[in-house]
């Protein structure tokens, strides 16, 4: 059986320098003992997230005026400020642009976290670059169960003409890309998830027993695909060929969560299915991606808060009229309010999860004291589908020290804020998409 | 892929466009095929005036074209074939020949193109998508399983989800159905060990629950009806949750009622809920009543496994009488904060098996033990038996010894840690995990050259039949033949086309292909504006997708043309869609055929699902409505709208309300917008009558609909009826879109200029036949790139 880790981290250097050979999660008692410098290259960035928003922002209430640390939280903003002593605002990015504007919506939610702009096809010959979750994932997803984890909440499987016209759906669909040719797909499923992350609710036997069981499986497989192999077209052996890599890549995951004592890990309750209601909904992604951090499940994970497009509406907070239609407000102010009333419900969703994480402790903090997490989308002002300024925060211990708000050259690429990001997680990329250069607002 | 660079699709230009449509709705051109001298010259007269060396007009240099090597410049030449048979050049204002002169040039062109050598195309490696799944397995295992909860969503193109490309593979598709392939073994097999799991189904909140809910026991009303495959012989829990208002007070309580469970429509308990008591305790503690109530409704039954029927619903009560309202909705859930009227479901959970007594006799089980050991000296024999026959099955051919033996291997080891049952549970586990059960592969033969094309096998064939029509597995009879070297075979092939057609699996059709080509899927993301439109239920949403989904129904069944589509003068209603067309008489939660006597509501354009599912959620759209026209109906690619459009003015406060129409007028006097509009507007206009939920009406904005327009060319249309009448004044068009769409998904991959001789020729040969939807179906699977395959380029990608 083929098993490879084809990266190893900082801190199991550290760990095995140390004569040590403990698994995964730290104790927290372990970490008085350990050296400053393990300390440094075990945190703070242990884990990465970005959660995406569509269908762009009112930008005036979004990015605060004033600059540096001192600034005044905007009403969008207001919902991170319990989170300042780690924050980071961006402003001045922008994804790429080819001039004229086309597909927008497909454009920024496969724009964003790939800092291309996507290939425009409907069809096979899907492009766009690898995303910055992915090359991160790459960096420090080995040693855990799934490298990453891909989360929506919108499952539109067999949804058609509702996608940018001549551009694929698989760029609305995900906002992860594993290569510049693989779209990875979201799972919207909070069981399937769970799944996903804990396996099958059962007794460990039970689920010792299943792992067992898929691992002899999947050794067996490999002879069929050779069968089939044989027989086959270039093209068709080209498939073939990811598909024998993946068997590889689901057996290395098998091994990892083998390697620990699944009786040992603690579950949470498996959810029955998928809520109706969007904060529920919402919520029980953001817990099992908590709960994912919490049980070292996966250190990277990207949520699609909703789809790019979407037509939701909010009677919740009061807003009958869909998401999209409210987001080309016209300038008209009543409109323009609607919008806000949405940016700052999303950010009040995503700050119940900063709290989770912030209350979970870690080490010798909390999860998110060990974790840097983009919150943005790939439209700014949504009324003309801007391309720039991006609606782009930062959060995190990974974000360095106190609040700050950054104002980069205009129409800086957000492939520079990657590339920033790639490095920050040690992983060296001379260009990202269509970077210029490099940030250093993750100094 | 082959040549993929040189694939270009058709394309039409955004001002070439917009005269293809004036021609596309009424120019009427029978063709015969007469070899004119003088296409050179017909030519030079008419078109080298613009498309000549110097000017190059849309890129074209019809002075330097080479009539004598159209075939070597295909895509240059369907381009223009595609210009001529619609009519579209020369532009209007300019010179052109006569009518027999002009159908003349267009028919020899065509006949030039179609001498082109036949071009079969190639699909990469196919992955079962959703559908393909679930219907694999209940056609391998006798066994309907959630394969939403299984699998992951499917990329879709083309306007489907079972195209090839799409179908690739990721750790986390591939680990979904592995699986997958677990708990479908686990569940047909019956293990003892499946584990105690809880389903949960929900109703849609906008689900009306006054009335009757079809498969429920007649005198019910509200509640749902769900298949669910019990796993064990065992007992099972049953919790029935009602819902509450936004202030946490559960509905219906003032009244008492009586809540059913039923199975396989066979009553189980019977609750009484609400009724002085529960409404007294409601006031004063309304969470620890709701609370006590959901608590009550519970029950545990024994059930035996396999699918059986699960049914929750209210008693009907003769002592009720709904609250008098000032003005009551059809939708009975319109008001979140009203807790007076009926009781509303909104959670259904099953949990079990507790108990469990052994895995009972379930269909699934009697698919696969087609033999029973007698003694364990003959249980090898007979697992061998099994195993043969599922292999040959799920791989869709006689499985090799090498296939058998590795499937066995996993078969002994389970056999002798278990019983029987186990190691055939591993088989089946190994086999449903298998590449070769979950790809459609076809092989390549060796020494052919690149690009040359062949004839498929009889078993890739048969395989590409079934998942075609049945999106399914072939049937033993389809192997039969296939081992037997006899499908390919024209009457065995079209005898087994027949055959399948009238097999109910072909209800595949209407599913995957009307429900994508139709996009009648997204219905279930309509939701209108709840203040707009308070009558507009979920039992309403459903019965629109039903209405054309047995629409579509019919035109299989009954061999009719496809056209009738269109025009048919028969519908399919229950009592709420007939009351929301005002069809009088119908009574009951039934779909029943009904003659439809108003003209306007004829064929797909006058049903709700098209009607609604082409609305906003305050109103309807014109442009959309138009593009979907365009596009499913004449297939043309409709253009997106060009940067910085600006969107349809809002009213202002104090402002008069403006109609639909005065609102895109104003759009239109943007010259940019006008390009376009003018011609998509004019559709949409027409339709107007049906507001955004697809009801009749005579006012917009207070003031009498005008349903007129000059459609791009001048022909004046006034209401739908003009308009199916224009559209269909060249129905090849229209069958032609259909033969398009219906090939795209036929081969899971999209078209190019090379199928174009193709879909011309399944055209022709149908309009023989009326175009009967069999004669559209028997063309598709008898055409070249069905029936063939084009060899790779070597070594390439």
């Amino acid at each position: 059986m083929m098993f490879a880790i084809r990266k190893s981290i900082a801190r199991r250097t550290v760990l095995r320098g140390l004569g040590s050979t403990i698994a995964l999660p730290l104790l927290d008692a372990m970490f008085p003992s350990l050296t400053p410098i393990a300390k440094a290259a075990a945190r703070p960035r242990k884990r990465f997230g970005a959660v995406y928003f569509p269908n762009g922002a009112i930008m005036q209430q979004f990015t605060p005026k004033s600059f540096g640390a001192d600034f005044e939280f905007t009403p969008i903003l207001k919902p991170f400020e319990p989170y300042k002593n780690n924050l980071l605002v961006v402003t001045n990015l922008t994804r790429s642009h080819p001039g004229s504007q086309v597909g927008d919506h497909a454009v920024s939610a496969a724009g964003f976290l790939t800092g291309v702009w996507p290939k425009r096809t409907e069809a096979e010959d899907v492009f766009a670059n690898t995303t910055i979750d992915q090359v991160v994932a790459k960096q420090i997803g080995q040693e855990t169960p799934l490298p990453s984890l891909e989360l929506a909440t919108e499952d539109f499987s067999g949804y058609v003409g509702g996608c940018s016209p001549g551009f694929s759906c698989a760029y609305m669909n995900t906002i992860s890309w594993s290569t510049p040719k693989t779209p990875l797909p979201m799972e919207t499923n909070p069981r399937a998830v769970f799944e996903r992350l804990f396996g099958e609710p059962g007794t460990s036997e039970q689920r010792r027993l299943r792992l067992e069981k898929q691992r002899s499986i999947l050794d067996s497989l490999a002879d069929d695909a050779k069968d089939l192999e044989r027989q086959l077209g270039p093209r068709d052996r080209g498939r073939l060929a990811d598909y024998l890599d993946n068997l590889r890549e689901i057996e290395r995951r098998i091994q990892q969560v083998e390697s620990r004592n699944v009786a040992e890990t603690a579950t949470p309750d498996a959810p029955i299915g998928t809520p109706d209601n969007f904060d529920d909904h919402v919520g029980l992604m953001f817990d099992l991606a908590a709960a994912a951090f919490q049980a070292d499940a996966t250190r990277v994970f990207t949520f699609m808060m909703s789809r790019e497009l979407s037509q939701r509406t909010y009677p919740q907070i009061g807003v009958t009229e869909q998401h999209h239609s409210v987001s080309h407000h016209l300038n008209n102010p009543q409109k323009m309010a609607q919008m806000v009333k949405i940016n700052t419900y999303y950010a009040t969703l995503y700050a119940k999860f900063l709290e989770k994480l912030r209350s979970t402790p870690d080490g010798d903090g909390s999860i998110l004291d060990h974790s840097l997490l983009v919150y943005g989308a790939g439209m700014g002002d949504s009324n003309g589908h801007a391309s720039d300024p991006l609606p782009v925060v930062l959060i995190g211990g990974g974000t360095g020290r106190g609040a700050r708000h950054v104002q980069l050259p205009v129409r800086t690429p957000v492939g520079n804020l990657w590339r920033n990001v790639a490095e920050a997680f040690g992983a060296s990329v001379d260009q990202f998409g269509d970077s210029t250069g490099k940030t250093d607002v993750l100094a | 892929m082959v040549r993929r660079n040189s694939r270009a699709r058709i394309g039409i230009g955004l001002l070439g466009w917009r005269l293809l449509v004036l021609c596309l709705l009424s120019c009427s051109m029978p063709g015969t095929a007469q070899d004119p001298p003088s296409a050179r010259q017909v030519l030079d007269r008419y078109c080298v005036t613009c498309h000549n060396q110097r000017l190059k007009t849309g890129g074209l240099e019809l002075d330097a074209a080479d009539l004598s090597k159209i075939p070597q410049r295909q895509e240059l030449w369907e381009k223009i074939a595609t210009k001529l048979r619609s009519g579209t050049m020369p532009p209007p204002g300019s010179p052109r020949p006569d009518r027999a002169t002009y159908n003349a040039t267009a028919s020899w062109l065509e006949a030039k193109l179609d001498e082109v050598p036949p071009f079969a195309g190639r699909p990469v490696l196919h992955r079962l998508n959703r559908a393909e799944y679930a219907n694999a397995i209940r056609d391998l295992l006798d066994l309907r399983v959630d394969v939403n909860a299984l699998l992951p969503p499917d990329d879709s193109a083309f306007g489907f989800d079972n195209i090839s490309e799409m179908l690739g593979v990721s750790p986390a598709l591939q680990e979904r159905y592995l699986s997958a392939a677990l708990k479908v073994a686990a569940l047909a097999v019956g293990d003892p060990a499946q584990a105690a799991t809880s389903q949960t189904w929900r109703v849609r909140q906008d689900l009306s629950q006054d009335q009757h809910v079809e498969g429920l026991p007649l005198g019910t009303v509200g509640g749902i009806s769900v298949l669910y495959n019990f796993p064990l012989d065992g007992r099972y829990r049953f919790q029935a949750k009602l819902y509450r208002t936004n202030l946490n007070i559960m509905r219906g309580l003032q009244t008492a009622h009586q809540v059913e469970f039923s199975i396989d429509g066979h009553r189980v308990q019977l609750v009484s809920i609400g009724g002085p008591k529960d409404l007294a305790a409601l006031f004063s503690a309304p969470t620890e009543t709701g609370d006590a109530v959901d608590a009550r409704l519970q029950t545990e039954v024994a059930v035996p496994a396999g699918p059986h029927t699960i049914g929750l619903a209210f008693l009907q009560n003769s002592q009720f009488a709904e609250p008098t309202r000032l003005q009551p909705f059809e939708r009975s859930s319109v008001d979140n904060f009203d807790w007076a009227g009926h009781p509303h479901l909104q959670t259904l959970t099953v949990t079990g098996p507790f108990h469990q007594t052994g895995p009972g006799d379930t269909p699934s089980r009697k698919r696969i033990f087609s033999c029973r050991p007698a003694s364990s000296a003959s249980e090898e024999a007979c697992a061998r038996q099994i195993v043969t026959s599922l292999l040959k099955h799920a791989y869709r051919e006689q499985p090799s010894s090498a296939d058998i033996a590795r499937t066995m291997s996993f078969y002994f080891p389970a056999r002798k840690t278990g019983d029987f049952d186990r190691g055939i549970q591993a088989a089946l586990e190994r086999i449903l995990a298998s590449p070769k059960f979950l790809f459609r592969s076809e092989r390549e033969p060796a020494g052919l050259g690149p690009g040359a094309i062949y004839a498929v096998s009889d078993t890739e064939l048969a395989s590409r039949l079934s998942f075609f029509l049945w999106s399914s597995i072939p049937d033993d009879r389809l192997l039969l033949l296939a081992a037997q070297g006899k499908l390919h075979d024209r009457v065995t092939f079209d005898a087994e086309v027949r055959r399948m057609l009238a097999d109910p699996r072909a209800d595949a059709l209407v599913a995957n292909f009307a429900g994508q080509w139709l996009q009648l899927r997204n219905l279930q993301n309509f939701q209108p504006n709840t203040d707009l439109f308070p009558d507009f239920d979920d039992n309403l949403r459903q019965s629109f997708r039903h209405e054309t989904e047995l629409f579509f129904q019919s035109v299989i069944q009954e061999d009719r043309s496809v056209l009738d589509l269109m025009t048919a003068d028969y519908t399919f209603v229950n009592e709420r869609l007939a009351k929301h067309y005002g069809i009088p008489g119908v009574y009951g939660s039934q779909f029943r055929r009904v003659t439809v006597k108003d003209e306007a509501r004829r064929g797909l354009l006058g049903q709700g699902s098209i009607l609604a599912l082409t609305s906003h959620a305050e109103r309807t759209s014109p442009v959309v409505r138009g593009k979907w026209i365009l596009e499913n109906l004449l297939g043309l690619q409709v253009p997106p709208p060009p940067a910085n459009v600006p969107p349809l003015k809002e009213k202002q406060d104090g402002e008069k309300p403006r109609t639909m129409r005065e609102q895109m007028a104003e759009h239109r006097t943007n010259a940019v917008c006008a390009a376009c509009h003018k011609t998509l507007d004019p559709i949409g206009f027409a339709m107007e009558n049906f507001n955004a939920v697809g009801s009749w009406r005579a006012l917009d904005a207070g003031q009498p609909i005008d349903a007129s327009g000059e459609l791009g060319d001048g022909t004046k249309v006034k209401g739908v009826v003009e308009l199916r009448q224009a559209l269909l004044s060249r129905p090849e068009n229209f069958v032609r879109t259909f033969t398009e769409k219906l090939l795209i998904y036929a081969l899971g991959r999209g078209l190019d200029t090379r199928d174009m001789s193709q879909v011309r020729s399944i055209v022709r040969n149908a309009a023989q036949d009326n175009y009967r939807f069999s004669s559209l179906i028997l063309g598709v699977a008898q055409s070249t790139p069905f029936r063939m395959s084009t060899a790779s380029q070597v070594q390439q990608e």
